[in-house]
């Protein structure tokens, strides 16, 4: 009798049936790891900017506050980005000839603003609120990380919806006293357990099934 | 059977695409797709400087005014950094109370028309520029002030304007031989010359439905669209809150209106019945005329009404209406003046001082006299609306010099010399009056997108000064009038008194103590009767309840929006009764065509209730030529059978048809639904109210799933609609569509059964299609606490969330539409194609109409379920601001609730004590929609009542 299969053809056969098994496993996986890196997420990702404005030297060297710039940010939903203005209150006495400085100048003289590009950006869907944030004791660096060493801005967490519902579903470890929000030097104390869960009363934070409830942050 | 192809060689064929380009494709849409994956690079674009107390993405209300029919309705204009999106009503204006009309809703869309005119043209040489007119003007100008301008005419619409009709009077002093026109498309001249036959003078007459309690309407719609409706329906709905002063309604009119619907006993009779009845009325109270040539039952009515209005002396009322000869209107003011009917009797506000301005007849036998030099036509569009017998189109190329101001490039843009772009009314300074003769200021939120003009910069134009900004001429004009009115108090700095008193008003959008005072007038005796109308089937013409005359028809919401009654989209149609159809041999959808001598038009026929045997009826505002993108050629021009001498009835009408069949687009279908009706939409006799009791959502009844409970420190959001409150104007519906982001889907996906509206009105009659007992009730999103929708979604897209909102997750949704097929009120609107989202219905995709979006609502995809959120955005923002400011959270309106003129929509937390829902939810009128279904709903309703004659066993429910 002829031989239809070569010896081979075993280890064909056996080598098809393990991938049918572990390839759409692999691929779930690998599509799930692609999805959540920061390629994806732009975690970690620095983008130029019209001006190198440095966060280091601002923030971590002269001390401004958060709130000189970003001035909305205990009122309104955006923490908004300051006109060009707010740049020439200072660099009209200061480096007022730097040519780094150049954009800044030219955006006040022909009143045509700065166009920077977001490090920071949420799906169309998602209404986050910065005001709330501030309000309930959730610092600046809690999600923006360690602003004050950034030289250019990048995104610090993965703002993943994940990533939400961390905190959402256990505010307690991210929560400040009010006068520590914008604090960018702060640390979690030893006794942040129980001065979160004291915290939560005081702030009238609701249950974590309520802040993770769909209409929260979705309309 | 053929034979089989003999087989031979392939052919050679080049492949579609070689192994090398399909492998590029392959390799790119890789590439592609893992680039998709990561974060597109957006743009943050600061200010250079910011104005002041601005906060970024955060809704600026101001308060400014919108024009209908040249009246003013007080709005508050809502812009998003610096984006006008949304209007809603200004509480202080007397023609708004806080309401808005469909036509104040939708006025945001027609800001953002891409059809809008862009520039200057030249009828000749196209595009041109605000120079070259100047200078193409400058020679005709002088010419006619040489002459002290003669030859040169002005045509207007209704000007309120204080400030218009201020420099019209300086141009016509300039100018003392040149005419001021005016015409106006949907006009009360019946009624003005009913005032000047009773009282001998143009007056206006104000009726005050908040005292009238008996009210006969003889062809009159109150209820209806135009400047005045939120004013009259709410005094009328806010009396008939109170039982002890419900009253009586009487309605006779030829086919249904809003106010018919309304009715407590209502008559189908021709217009000549109309008149008939009107004055066996008058009769009946002692005005000794002629007896009428009118049936038996008609007289037998007629009686009963007369006594019914004379037992309410001082609280009864007859309104009359624009379609009834001026005897008419004058016996209706004679027989008022009998029963001390609560009516305001004023100054028109449109009036100049010691001029009456002339007729759009005078216009054109000016133009055929070959005398007219120079011809501006400001924002009014008489080609179109004039009527054929004038032929406008063809007479205004005999003037020399010809422009027309206008938002669109319309039909009279299309026969000047010259078109100039007008500014929308969000766009520049301007004043009006209201109905009541209230002014207010109008006040831009936005700079001219397309380089228009406002009104008053264009007829500075015309005038001797230079030109002048708008916002100075408007402050000119209230500084001379404050200056007049206010200056016997001598303030001590009057710049800084004068500043503050504008600041105010712009502030509240109305200029205190500026309405008409009321004037008494003398009695006089009933007037003579004019001539039998001629027998013969009757056209009534009526303005149309979305389109109003035209001027809206390149509006793609107020196209889509269902009129009241018919429930008609995209389109108008001939309303004929059951019987007349059948006597005439044509059937709902046929192709008829109307004509009288010289002029004919086609229109599909819709056989509705209520509509009056001998006559049809047809609304003005369709089938338009150059109404842009949206309107152009949608329905049938009813303007073709306006003659100079009638614009409202047409008769005799030969009406023949065609052998064709048109589509009658309705988003709501005719359905007999037997003994389902009363349950449906409940309705209580007046005499039984106190016997009623109110209907539960049915949570007493068992059920397997657990009982809502909500969250400790939730909230329990809930709604109640007051179905004897609602006029049915779809305010709501066209404000819901404003706030929520919702697409316009066009006419051929509605002819699919395919619609968006989140909120629908539907319509319910427990009579017969000739005793029509009718009601209209608003349906949003139930958000049933044992929502049907919820266990069917294979995805969980359809949830509840703590404070019992029934929340639709776009981004979870795929489109299965179980929730739509489980859903028993049919609130589910689900996304074919792309409406909002790349397939959007005709230019509904240009760049402007983007800028209308409401940033605070999600723009839903192609595949999406959507429905009513009971306005989440607004329910989060309030939230957001308590949590914030560590305060309680304040009370939160709908759009819905906020745009309706009778308060017929409450929306209030549950959980909060003394909550307006709780108190209605124990109202004997209370009940709940399909609540045998067990679904349990957080939207309530408040039953109709009907007081009907107690003589008359027919009327009563």
């Amino acid at each position: 009798m002829v031989q239809i299969f070569r010896p081979g053809a075993d280890t064909v056969v056996r080598f098809v049936l393990a991938s049918l098994a572990t390839v759409p496993v692999f691929a779930v996986g690998g599509a799930y790891a692609v999805w959540r890196s920061p390629y994806v997420t732009g975690q970690g990702v620095t983008r130029e900017q019209p001006v190198p404005f440095s966060h280091a030297h601002h923030v971590g060297g002269l001390g401004l506050d958060c709130r000189y710039c970003h001035t909305a940010v205990e009122k309104a939903a955006f923490a908004g980005i300051p006109p060009t203005d707010t740049c020439m209150s200072c660099h009209s006495q200061i480096w007022t000839n730097a040519p780094m400085l150049a954009p800044v100048r030219t955006s006040l003289a022909e009143g045509r603003p700065l166009r920077w590009r977001r490090v920071h950006t949420l799906p169309g869907y998602v209404y986050f609120n910065h005001a709330v944030h501030v309000a309930k004791g959730v610092g600046c660096t809690t999600c923006h990380g360690e602003i004050q060493t950034m030289k250019l801005v990048r995104q610090a967490a993965p703002l993943t919806m994940g990533w939400c519902l961390d905190c959402h579903r256990d505010p307690a470890p991210n929560l400040r006293a009010r006068d520590a929000v914008f604090d960018t030097a702060w640390t979690a104390p030893a006794d942040q357990a129980a001065l979160g869960e004291q915290r939560l009363k005081e702030y009238h934070i609701r249950s974590p099934e309520r802040l993770s409830e769909c209409s929260l942050c979705h309309r | 059977m053929l034979p089989m192809p003999p087989l031979g060689p392939p052919s050679r064929r080049e492949p579609l695409t070689s192994r090398r380009e399909a492998l590029t494709l392959l390799g790119a849409g890789i590439a592609l797709a893992a680039g998709g994956c990561t974060k597109p690079s957006e743009e943050i674009v600061p200010y250079v400087r910011m104005p002041e107390r601005l906060l970024p993405g955060v809704p600026v209300r101001y308060a400014t005014s919108l024009s209908l029919g040249g009246f003013a309705r007080g709005v508050h204009a809502i812009a998003v950094d610096g984006r006008p999106i949304k209007i809603e009503g200004n509480p202080l204006h007397p023609a708004s109370r806080g309401a808005t009309d469909v036509f104040a809703e939708a006025a945001i869309l027609d800001l953002y028309d891409p059809d809008r005119s862009r520039t200057v043209t030249e009828h000749k040489s196209g595009i041109a520029s605000w120079e070259m007119f100047e200078r193409a003007l400058a020679g005709p100008l002088a010419r006619a002030r040489s002459r002290n301008g003669a030859g040169f005419h002005l045509l207007t619409g209704r000007v309120t304007s204080p400030t218009l009709l201020r420099q019209i009077a300086s141009l016509l002093r300039a100018m003392p031989d040149a005419v001021w026109h005016v015409h106006e498309p949907v006009d009360d001249t019946h009624a003005t010359r009913g005032t000047v036959r009773a009282f001998g003078r143009s007056l206006r007459v104000l009726p005050r439905l908040d005292r009238a309690e008996v009210v006969l309407c003889v062809g009159a719609d109150p209820l209806g669209p135009g400047p005045d409706q939120i004013r009259l329906a709410s005094g009328f709905a806010e009396r008939r809150r109170d039982p002890g002063r419900f009253g009586r309604l009487y309605v006779a009119e030829s086919a249904l209106t809003q106010t018919g619907i309304k009715a407590d006993a209502r008559r189908a009779l021709p217009p000549h019945a109309q008149a008939a009845l009107l004055v066996a009325c008058a009769n009946a109270l002692g005005a000794g005329l002629p007896a009428p040539d009118a049936s038996e039952a008609v007289r037998r009515f007629a009686e009963a009404v007369a006594a019914d209005l004379t037992a309410h002396r001082g609280r009864a009322l007859v309104l009359v209406g624009p379609a009834l000869a001026p005897e008419h209107h004058a016996l209706a003011h004679w027989i008022n003046a009998r029963l001390d009917a609560p009516v305001d009797v004023i100054e028109p506000p449109d009036r100049m001082d010691g001029r009456t301005p002339a007729g759009l007849t005078a216009l054109a036998a000016a133009l055929d006299s070959g005398t007219v030099e120079g011809l501006a036509i400001l924002d009014c569009n008489p080609v179109l609306t004039g009527g054929p017998d004038l032929d406008l189109g063809s007479r205004i190329g005999r003037a020399a010099f010809s422009v027309h101001a206008g938002t669109h490039g319309d039909e009279t843009a299309g026969a000047t010399h010259w078109h100039l772009p007008l500014a929308h009314e969000l766009e520049g300074w301007s004043d009006l009056r209201a109905v009541d003769g209230t002014a207010s200021l109008v006040q831009p939120l936005i700079r001219p997108l397309y380089g228009a003009r406002s009104i008053h910069e264009i007829v500075a134009l015309f005038g001797e000064s230079p030109a002048r900004s708008g916002y100075d001429l408007v402050r000119e004009t209230w500084h001379e009038t404050w200056s007049e009115t206010w200056r016997e108090s001598r303030p001590a700095r009057e710049a800084a008194a004068f500043e503050a008193w504008w600041r105010q008003s712009l502030h509240d959008g109305v200029i205190a103590g500026s309405a008409a005072a009321a004037i008494t007038v003398a009695d006089s005796a009933p007037p003579s009767l004019p001539p039998r109308m001629g027998a013969g089937f009757t056209v009534e013409l009526r303005p149309d309840p979305c389109l109003w005359d035209g001027r809206f028809s390149n509006n793609a919401w107020l196209q889509e929006c269902p009129k009241p009654i018919s429930k008609q989209v995209w389109g108008n149609a001939l309303a004929l009764s059951r019987g007349e159809a059948d006597r005439r041999g044509v059937g709902a959808g046929d192709v008829v065509r109307l004509s009288v001598p010289g002029r004919t038009v086609e229109v599909p026929v819709a056989v509705e209730s209520g509509v009056a045997d001998g006559v049809g009826v047809l609304t003005l505002g369709s089938g338009r030529a150059r109404a842009g993108a949206i309107g152009n050629g949608i329905g049938a021009d009813a303007y073709r059978l306006v003659s100079r001498a009638e614009r409202w009835l047409v008769t005799p009408v030969d009406l023949a048809a065609t052998g064709r069949t048109g589509a009658v687009l309705r988003t709501q279908n005719y359905v007999q639904v037997e003994g389902e009706t009363a349950k449906l939409f409940r309705q209580i006799d007046l005499a039984d109210l106190a016997t009623a009791t109110p209907k539960g959502i049915g949570a007493d009844q068992p059920s397997l799933i657990e009982a809502w409970t909500g969250d400790a420190d939730g909230h329990a959001w809930a709604m109640a609609i007051d179905t004897n409150a609602c006029i049915g104007c779809n305010a709501c519906v066209v404000a819901c569509q404003s706030e929520n982001n919702v697409p316009v889907v066009g006419p051929e996906e509605i002819a699919r059964g395919r619609m968006m509206h989140w909120l629908r009105i539907d319509l319910y009659d427990a009579g017969t299609p000739e005793a029509v007992k009718a009601g209209f009730q608003p349906v949003p999103c139930m958000h049933c606490e044992h929502a049907p929708c919820e266990p069917v979604c294979p995805v969980a897209a359809s949830v509840h969330d703590g404070e019992g909102l029934n929340l639709q997750v776009y981004n979870r949704c795929v489109g299965t539409r179980f929730c739509q097929a489980n859903c028993p009120y049919k609130v589910r609107r689900f996304n074919f194609f792309g409406y909002a989202d790349g397939q959007e219905y005709a230019n509904l995709d240009a760049e402007p109409i983007r800028a209308q979006r409401n940033p605070n609502v999600t723009v839903r995809a192609r595949g999406v379920m959507e429905k009513c959120t009971y306005c989440v955005q607004r329910i989060a923002t309030e939230r957001q601001g308590a949590e914030r400011d560590g305060r309680a959270m304040n009370d939160v309106v709908t759009a819905c609730q906020s745009a309706c003129p009778t308060r017929a929509i409450t929306f209030s937390d549950l959980a909060r004590p003394g909550n307006p829902v709780s108190a209605l939810r124990a109202d004997p009128r209370h009940y709940a929609l399909l609540e045998e279904l067990n679904t349990r709903p957080r939207t309530t309703y408040l039953a109709n009542l009907r007081a009907p004659n107690p003589d008359w066993a027919e009327d009563h429910t």
